[in-house]
């Protein structure tokens, strides 16, 4: 996917002055990005272990939806989103528990020009296996506050999840978390004070299954206002009926806990 | 010409020139409001380009590029691991002076907005000077506005911004900022 894009790029350059070279910069931002993130460790083309869907043109810079799916039983520990040109570019790093499936991760993200955004899969040799998509949105880390974050900050910690299909033993179960919480990035200038609102934001996400991992999510100011969190999770038998807890903890240490039934068959 | 290919020709231009989106009404001075949000659909004393003119301003008359878009507000207290200043990719040639189009510019920075304008032109207040940040932004308004009452007398605001240019497929270039004083 990536080569493409490069084709294509290096095809356009042709018809423009030599003076610029914006793919040729994209690509060294990402390089250092991922330098900062991963440090020295060999990256293969993603060889359709991982894909990311992210709107080509986004409505509101402010919500974008991306979806990262990963091909299952490939060995996944990991994955990762980087949206390379926001000022906080990483968007969300999982790492997976015993309980964990790697092969879904929806999250709602700000974007704040247009950027490639990669979503990298990490296989447990170490290997990282990387996919790029290009998104067309600007303005979404300084868009200012308004009646959605008050919202979000009288309910702040409060969550809902919801699953959908069957639960049942050994069968991946998909879940759609969300936490009131306004992740404010520090960026947003308050309307009518014209003030910046100070940083409070979502930085881990940890769901157990009985006490065993699911997923542990680190993030950044990259998530939009009232995280949501698409993932699924594989119960035992012994684990039904059982209870998903959700720890959140924020920039300001706040810490929010909610358990969550998960029954023995339907949702 | 065929019938058809003027009548295309002409829906085009249509387009182009009644984009379908929201306009203001121009203030007295500059605007003080929030910067982002509909903006007038012309600016007294100036032009207003869309991205074709613009491209064949620079390809025939050597215009001045002049980037007025924000930079981002670094958070008070973010971990430095977290922030990563985003690369600003402007329209090739350009000059980033970010601030250039805030509603109220202190005398410091209207004398660097001033002192650049001059140094950028060669002192030739006739030159073409295209000012410019992002669509529904406006900055690029006000440091329009602002130019053509220093006495520039070829003012052209390209109010599509550098999202309009990427629109049209044309490259940008990462530059970085000529900063006011604080």
């Amino acid at each position: 996917m990536l080569r493409a894009i490069l084709a294509i790029a290096l095809i356009g350059a042709f018809a423009v002055p030599a003076l610029a070279d914006d793919e040729a910069e994209r690509q060294a931002h990402w390089a250092e990005l991922k330098q900062a993130v991963f440090g020295d460790r060999p990256a293969v083309d993603a060889a359709g272990l991982i894909a990311l869907e992210a709107p080509k043109r986004a409505l509101d810079a402010a919500l974008v939806p991306i979806t990262v799916t990963t091909k299952p039983d490939a060995g996944i520990v990991g994955v990762t989103v980087v949206i390379d040109d926001n000022p906080g570019p990483l968007a969300a790093r999982v790492s997976y528990g015993p309980r964990g499936d790697p092969s879904l991760l929806a999250l709602r993200v700000r974007v704040n020009q247009y950027t490639y955004m990669h979503a990298v899969a990490e296989t447990a040799d170490g290997t990282l296996h990387e996919t790029a998509q290009f998104v067309k949105a600007a303005g979404g880390c300084s868009a200012p506050v308004g009646a959605s974050e008050a919202e979000s900050l009288a309910e702040i910690g409060r969550m809902k999840l919801r699953l959908s299909g069957e639960v049942a033993a050994g069968k991946p179960v998909e879940a759609q978390l969300l936490i009131r919480h306004p992740n404010f990035n520090g960026m947003q200038m308050d309307q009518l004070t014209r003030l910046y609102t100070p940083m409070k934001f979502v930085q881990q996400v940890e769901v157990t299954l009985n006490g065993e991992r699911v997923l542990n999510m680190e993030s950044d100011i990259s998530l939009a206002t009232d995280p949501a969190i698409g993932f699924r999770f594989v119960p035992r038998a012994e684990d039904l009926p059982g209870k998903l807890k959700v720890t959140v903890r924020d920039s300001d240490n706040a810490v929010f806990v909610e358990s969550f039934d998960v029954p023995a068959s339907g949702s | 010409m065929r019938p058809t290919f003027v009548a295309l020709v002409l829906l085009l231009g249509a387009c182009s020139a009644t984009p379908d989106r929201e306009t203001a009404p121009a203030p007295d001075g500059f605007w003080t409001g929030p910067m982002g949000g509909p903006v007038p659909a012309t600016i007294a004393g100036g032009t207003v380009v869309d991205t074709a003119e613009l491209a064949a301003l620079i390809a025939e008359h050597d215009p001045v590029l002049v980037d007025v878009g924000p930079m981002p507000h670094k958070p008070d207290n973010i971990a430095a691991d977290v922030w990563v200043p985003p690369p600003h990719r402007t329209i090739p040639g350009s000059t980033w002076l970010p601030g250039a189009g805030a509603g109220e510019l202190p005398p410091e920075r209207d004398v660097w907005y001033r002192r650049w304008l001059q140094v950028l032109t060669g002192d030739n207040t006739t030159r073409p000077l295209v000012v410019f940040c992002h669509p529904d932004c406006w900055g690029s308004w006000n440091a329009a506005r602002r130019a053509i009452l220093y006495g520039y007398t070829n003012v052209q605001w390209y109010e599509e911004g550098i999202e309009g240019w990427q629109d049209s497929g044309r490259e940008t270039q990462e530059v970085q900022p000529e900063l006011p004083p604080s």
